[in-house]
Formats: structure tokens, C-alpha cells, sequence
């Protein structure tokens, strides 16, 4: 027995594969067609496959759980997700901009704060910032570059339109499984890449290389790169570690790294000390420097910052970077767009209601049941409620949370996430929700984004839920050339 | 190279080779005990002194009341508790591949984890007299396999010789404190070729031991005699077991690293003692404290191994072009 797509119920939402029942989108049509002909046993088999594939390829992401760490297989499913070229272009094109004005308002904030004399940024959001780091006051990174990584996330509403949902400037991981669910489809599907034009993404690590060479306090010659790791209790330590490996270059830890009397950083190496040019680092700002943060950081190295702000070193984001990565800034994404560079967004934002600005705090408590509430600083999709699925209880906890600490929150429609075919544990194809987090590399020159991006699902029917660490998996994601087939 | 990553590398090395010896030695003492005459018995305290873990032995297990097979061998096979265990060993190798992960090849991980997993889950089922050299064997092929994968499919690297200087190094140890322990209980012997049926079968289990029968059948053509076992297995210089050919191997390695002369210089000390030794002689008088000598002579190549290359201290930074530590030597 075949998948019969005619049964696939995908009613009140948008689907990225299927306009209604039975009937395909152009970008997907091609991977449906190949799907529908397997029976069952074969899809089944091809699931396998996957499994093992990752299995063997060793694609593992860690979760705390039971008071020890363990190595989890990375949830995959293997019907991709497709987007078709002409819309990618212009979806990166937004991304670009947007990253753009991000980096120019970072340098503008550590700087002379135009914006907020422009009346365009409200001084008190920056007073409270989590993320400000007055210690990067002054500071001019090369090309004025504070995120030079980037992963924002984006959704689609039940009618289509694709928003950004965040953006992250920290140390946004997931791009190593990117492109190792692009290896395993190649595995498990290498039919498909003959007949389709699937444009490749593999090329990531060299992009990053040459993204990371260009900061470089020493151009010129070949400049010593490394990653930098909290180590291997860290749950995206397979992402270090393979970022390392596909750049060829050092993975390090804190303790491998000193600060000399020259203020350059040193790795700690069997030829003795070599100095290095550039830190990508995967530590957050508070643990990067026991000498100006955290003074009980293991993780970080003393002296650092020290390092960083003489320019003997770039540091990858930079640090201070975070003030952008913020859910109540987000907002001003569009002004600061408009602002900086004198264009209209490509890429909307959702919605956003700010709990600091009187209306629209007492529009959120008036409609909690109907929002998503978010606090500005949290990640990886915790503390945030969504508002049609909460207690009583709950909703009145946040009621509460919000009237104590109006700036550390804002609210969002609940958006009816898109939702493409996935198979269930019992083998059955059914819509769950997706999102889709591309990566934007910035140098002084120029942006580059990944082709597609990391495809995000909620495995559980009905969940919103994407992140990994919540029981989500992820998808190949495939930007389609149709006009190239 | 970094300090942390190849010292990582070199203790990978002595684990996988640590894991290997241990299972082959209790594995070949248990044969060794069916093969004594009845009422003879050796006991299992050997074990626990070939690896130097009686401290550890009696602070968990008591005095020597508790020296039961079933304790020994529970101890040694699947106690993580115990630092030198089989599992423990296969465990803190699997957390260093965790760790270089980026450095070296992922079925090697593979391998290691089905066995590391295996002894968790199954170990137990697997203590038994029965059931015993299955698991031993496992353990066995995985470390034997490692030794393959990271050896054809690993970049012959630097941080390789790290490796490989840690894999000899631990066999060097280990052949000694087989040796040492193994010839207690045989020096009364001594100069005579023509042991008594018993000893013969001893002499052959420390050949056995380190999978040397074989070797020393066509080395020698004799009889197993003391002295010439005490010979292949300490001075040959093609059997890849012996103490002699370790040090050989490590010190051809080390030209392939900066500034390797302290550390070449306490191996030869080592090496020294090894080929002036008269082994006829030190079996009637003195080879315990012999022994003892290049213990300390091993111990003092991880020494200079440490200072040079793994924990160099927090040097001021280089002068133009200069990246090699010369202060680490003096120590």
C-alpha cells in the first residue's frame, strides 16, 4: 500500500507541501510524486535507513536528564521540507537587510546612541537591558561587525506570510544539523537529487572559514582560527566540535587559551604558546572573562576582554552583541531598518505588544488567553506561555509576572504555525508544525545566508513546540530551482 | 596540537592497551588455574598486585577474607569503582573520544560505545566461569579493533604519536608488572631448564599472558625456560609486547615532536638498564628491586612527557619565531 496524499489532512493551515488535499505545491510536487510511489514497507524501510544513518554518522545532541548528561540520536524525519527558489530569493534578500540594520544599531548603541537621541529607541529599554554590556562602550569591531553569526527564526501564519519571529546573536547553534540532514536525505533518497534541481548547502563551513579569516587583527598572513567550547557537558558540544572539525581548525576550551603581557591570546600547544587571531566562540558573554564578569568562571579566559578591546584578538559575536537579541527590541527591528538604511522591511515582524507601554500592557492582561507572552531574555523556548493553551493558573501567574517586571515582557497573536507531512512513530504521514531557522554570516562587505536553513518540527500532534531540547526534531530543508529542472 | 588534546590523545592510547592487558590477564589466569594440580592453588591475589590495586581492593572489599574469584573478578571486569578496571578503563577512554571527537575517526567511537554499553548492560551475566571469556574476548577484539581503526584511518599526525607513545608506554608498564608479579612465586626455580611440569605451565601463562607463546616458540625453539622468557619478553626487539620494543617505538616517534630531547633521554636511562641486564643472575638475587628500577624508569618517561608536552605551565609568551619551551627541560 502507497501513501495516498488525497488522505492527507492539512484544513486550517498553511501546508509547505500541499496546497489542499491531494494537490501539491510546484516546489514539491516532484518529492511528492516520488513519495507516493513507495508502498509502505518501503518508506519504512527508508526511515530505517535514517536512523541508522544518523546512528553511524554519530549526529547526537546532549540533554540533562536524571542528573547526568546523555547522548540523544538527533529526531529526524525524512520527508523534507521544500521552498521554491523565487521565494527563497527574496527571503534572503530580508534576511540580509535585517541583519544589516541589526549590526549597524549594535554599533550605534556602543557608540553615540543616535538612535535613541533620534527619539527612535527608548532610552529606558537600554537602562534595563539584560544583554548591555557597558564594558563595550567605545568599542569598533572590524568593518563595524558585532553579529557576525546570525539565526533568525521564521514561521508562517495560516495565510502564507513568512515573519521573523527572533533573531539570535548570541550563539545560535543548529546549523551542524543543517548539513548533516542534508547528508542523511542523500542517503536515504539519492534517487531524488538525479531528477530535482535541490540546491546544495554544504557549503556552510567554508563560508564561515572565510567569514572568520576576514576578522582577522592580522591580515595578511594565514590567521590562527579556533572554536571555543564550554566543553563537552555543553549541549551543542557535537556542534563545536564538528564546526571544528569541517573548518580544520583547533577546538578549544578556556583552559587551553591565556592572555600574555602583549594582551594577545595564546593557545596552549605541544610547540609551546601560538598566538590566535580569531575566537569563534560558543561561551556566553558572562563566562568569557573571570577578570571583568563572572570572577568563578572556569569557562572563560582572564584577560580576554582586555585582549578583545586592544584589537589583539576578534571575538565571534562579539561581545555585547546580545543587546539586539532581545524580544522587546525585536520590535524596533522594522524602525531600525527604515532608520539605518533608509528601506521598508522585506520581512515582517509578528505583531508585538510591549508590556512597558501602558496600552499595550493593559491590551496583553486583557488578552492573555489569547497571546503568546514572552520574557525578552530567554531562549530555547523557555519561560514563555502560550496563552490559548494555559491554565487558569498559569495565566494568572504571568499576570502577575508581568505587572512586576513590565519590560522583561511582551506578547505575540498565537500564530497558527505552518505545517508539513511527517511521519508519526506508528508510520503514518500526518501535518505537524514547523519553523525554519536560516543562518546569516556577516563580514565587513558582505551577508551571506544559507541555502534554506534548519528546518524545525514539532513531532507531537498539535504542538508548537520546535526545540530539541522539548521533544522537537528537524527536517531537510530543500530550496527547489524550478526553472532550472 | 593542543597540550590538552594531546595528552587526551596519549592516555587514550595506555587505556585501550590497559583494557586489553587486563582482560587477557584474567582471562589466562583463570585457564591457569584449572591447568595447577589439585590442591595447589595461586589464588587471585596476583591480579590485584600486577595492577597495584590493593588499596583499592581492600577499601572496598575488605581484608583478605574477601579475596573470593567472584570479588577479583567482579573488581576487575565490570567495577567502575575501581580506576583500573576493564570498564573503567573502556570508560575513560570512551570520554576522551567524546572529547577529541573533532580529531578522530567516528566509527572508532562506534566500536568502543557498543562495548562500553555492553558491559553496563551485560557485564554481570558475563562474570561467571561460563560465561567469562565471551565477554573477555569481546573486550579483547574491541581494544584490538580500536588499535586498527585508529591506525588506518587516523592522519598519521601529530597528535597520532601521541597516541601510539601512549599505547607503548602502557604495554612497557604492563609487561614489567606482569613479570614482576608473575616470577614471585617462580624464583625458588631458578637456574634450572628442567622445571618441574607446574612451573612450566606458570612460565608458559606469563607468556600467554601477553600473547607470547607463539612468538617465543619460534624465537627460541626450546623448552620454556626462565631466563629466556625473561629475555624475549623484556629484551626482543621484534616482539611488539616486549618492554624493549616499546621504549624502540616510542623513541622513534618522539623525533616527529618538538623538543623531544629530555623525554628521549629518560628512556634511554631505561633502555640502558634493559640491555646490560644478566637475567640468569637477577633470577637468583634481585629482580623484584630490578624491576622496580625501570618502573621508576617508566614513570619518570610519563614525567618528562608531562613537563614537556602536556602540562608545560603558563610560559610568557614566545620570543619572534620561537615557539619551543626550553625552562620545561630542567625539571
Amino acid at each position: 500500500m502507497a501513501i495516498d496524499w488525497s488522505d492527507y489532512r492539512c484544513k486550517g493551515f498553511h501546508d509547505e507541501l500541499f496546497v489542499g488535499p491531494g494537490a501539491a505545491r510546484p516546489a514539491a510536487q516532484h518529492l511528492v510524486d516520488y513519495l507516493g510511489s513507495l508502498n509502505t514497507t518501503e518508506l519504512a524501510e527508508r526511515r530505517l535507513a535514517a536512523e541508522l544513518a544518523i546512528k553511524v554518522m554519530g549526529i547526537t545532541f546532549t540533554v540533562y536528564s536524571e542528573g547526568r548528561n546523555v547522548d540523544r540520536s538527533w529526531p529526524f524525519d525524512i520527508i523534507p521540507r521544500t521552498i521554491a527558489k523565487t521565494e527563497w530569493q527574496r527571503t534572503d534578500a530580508g534576511l540580509q537587510q535585517r541583519v544589516r540594520a541589526l549590526n549597524h544599531f549594535i554599533q550605534d548603541i556602543y557608540g553615540k546612541q543616535q538612535i535613541v537621541k533620534d527619539g527612535i529607541f527608548p532610552a529606558e529599554l537600554l537602562a534595563e537591558s539584560a544583554n548591555f554590556r557597558k564594558q563595550c562602550i567605545g568599542m569598533k569591531p572590524r568593518g563595524g561587525i558585532w553579529a557576525h553569526i546570525c539565526g533568525s527564526d521564521l514561521v508562517r501564519d495560516v495565510d502564507g506570510t513568512l515573519y521573523v519571529l527572533e533573531d539570535n546573536l548570541r550563539v545560535p547553534s543548529g546549523v551542524s544539523y543543517m548539513v548533516e540532514n542534508r547528508q542523511v536525505t542523500k542517503r536515504v533518497f539519492p534517487e531524488l537529487f538525479q531528477t530535482s534541481t535541490i540546491l546544495p548547502v554544504d557549503d556552510y563551513p567554508a563560508q564561515l572559514y572565510d567569514m572568520l579569516a576576514s576578522m582577522s587583527p592580522r591580515l595578511g598572513d594565514t590567521p590562527t582560527i579556533a572554536v571555543m567550547t564550554p566543553g563537552i557537558f555543553n549541549s551543542a558540544y557535537f556542534e563545536h566540535s564538528w564546526l571544528a572539525q569541517q573548518m580544520g581548525v583547533e577546538l578549544v576550551e578556556g583552559q587551553d587559551l591565556f592572555v600574555g603581557d602583549d594582551d594577545c591570546v595564546y593557545m596552549r600547544t605541544v610547540y609551546g604558546p601560538r598566538r590566535v587571531d580569531v575566537i569563534y566562540r560558543r561561551v556566553d558573554d558572562l563566562f568569557l572573562d573571570p577578570e571583568v564578569f563572572h570572577p568563578d568562571s572556569i569557562l572563560g579566559v582572564r584577560g580576554l576582554m582586555r585582549a578583545w578591546l586592544k584589537g589583539k584578538v576578534a571575538l565571534v559575536n562579539a561581545p555585547g552583541a546580545g543587546v539586539a537579541d532581545d524580544k522587546v527590541v525585536y520590535a524596533f527591528v522594522p524602525k531600525m531598518i527604515r532608520y539605518y538604511l533608509g528601506e521598508d522591511a522585506i520581512l515582517p515582524n509578528v505583531p508585538s505588544y510591549l508590556c512597558m507601554f501602558d496600552d499595550d500592557r493593559k491590551y496583553v492582561l486583557d488578552h492573555l488567553d489569547e497571546l503568546v507572552v514572552k520574557p525578552a531574555n530567554e531562549s530555547g523556548g523557555y519561560g514563555m506561555m502560550i496563552g490559548p493553551r494555559a491554565s487558569k493558573k498559569e495565566r494568572e501567574t504571568f499576570r502577575k509576572l508581568i505587572t512586576a517586571n513590565p519590560r522583561n515582557y511582551m506578547a505575540q497573536p498565537t500564530l497558527s504555525l505552518s505545517t508539513a507531512p511527517t511521519m508519526t512513530d506508528a508510520g503514518d504521514i500526518e501535518p505537524r508544525h514547523l519553523d525554519l531557522r536560516p543562518f546569516i554570516l556577516s563580514r565587513a562587505d558582505s551577508v551571506y545566508v544559507t541555502t534554506g536553513g534548519l528546518t524545525r518540527v514539532a513531532m507531537t500532534k498539535g504542538s508548537l513546540v520546535v526545540n530539541s531540547s522539548q521533544g522537537g526534531g528537524a527536517k531537510d530543508t530543500w530550496i527547489v530551482d524550478l526553472e532550472a529542472a | 596540537m593542543l597540550s590538552r588534546v594531546a595528552e587526551n590523545l596519549y592516555w587514550l592510547g595506555r587505556y585501550i592497551v590497559r583494557a586489553e592487558n587486563t582482560a587477557r590477564l584474567i582471562s589466562v589466569h583463570s585457564h591457569l588455574l584449572l591447568d595447577l594440580p589439585r590442591g595447589m592453588t595461586l589464588g587471585w591475589s596476583p591480579l590485584i598486585d600486577i595492577l597495584g590495586a590493593n588499596e583499592a581492593f581492600v577499601e572496598r572489599f575488605g581484608g583478605d577474607g574477601a579475596l573470593s574469584e567472584a570479588n577479583v573478578v567482579r573488581f576487575l571486569i565490570t567495577d567502575t569503582e575501581n580506576r583500573s578496571s576493564v570498564a573503567a578503563s573502556i570508560a575513560a577512554a570512551r570520554e576522551i573520544l567524546r572529547i577529541v571527537r573533532d580529531s578522530t575517526p567516528r566509527d572508532a567511537w562506534e566500536h568502543l560505545n557498543a562495548t562500553h554499553l555492553f558491559l553496563q548492560e551485560r557485564g554481570e551475566r558475563h562474570l561467571p566461569r561460563a560465561q567469562r571469556q565471551t565477554g573477555l574476548d569481546r573486550v579483547i577484539d574491541t581494544m584490538l579493533m580500536m588499535r586498527g581503526i585508529l591506525g588506518a584511518n587516523m592522519s598519521h599526525d601529530v597528535g597520532y604519536q601521541f597516541m601510539r607513545i601512549g599505547m607503548n608506554i602502557e604495554q612497557a608498564d604492563m609487561t614489567t608488572r606482569i613479570v614482576d608479579v608473575r616470577t614471585v612465586d617462580l624464583i625458588q626455580s631458578r637456574s634450572s631448564d628442567e622445571l618441574q611440569p607446574f612451573q612450566h605451565i606458570q612460565w608458559m601463562s606469563v607468556l600467554r599472558s601477553l600473547t607470547a607463546l607463539q612468538a617465543y616458540r619460534r624465537h627460541e625453539k626450546i623448552r620454556v625456560s626462565g631466563p629466556a622468557v625473561l629475555r624475549f619478553l623484556l629484551q626482543d626487539r621484534g616482539f611488539p609486547r616486549s618492554v624493549l620494543y616499546g621504549l624502540n617505538a616510542v623513541s622513534y616517534a618522539l623525533p616527529r615532536l618538538p623538543a623531544y630531547r629530555g623525554s628521549e633521554r629518560s628512556i634511554d636511562r631505561v633502555r640502558a638498564l634493559i640491555q646490560d641486564a644478566n637475567f640468569e643472575r637477577l633470577l637468583e638475587r634481585g629482580l623484584h628491586e630490578w624491576i622496580d628500577e625501570i618502573q621508576i624508569g617508566i614513570g619518570a618517561i610519563h614525567e618528562a612527557l608531562t613537563l614537556s608536552y602536556f602540562k608545560p605551565g603558563e610560559p610568557p609568551p614566545p620570543a619572534q619565531g620561537s615557539g619551543v619551551q626550553t625552562q620545561t627541560m630542567t625539571a
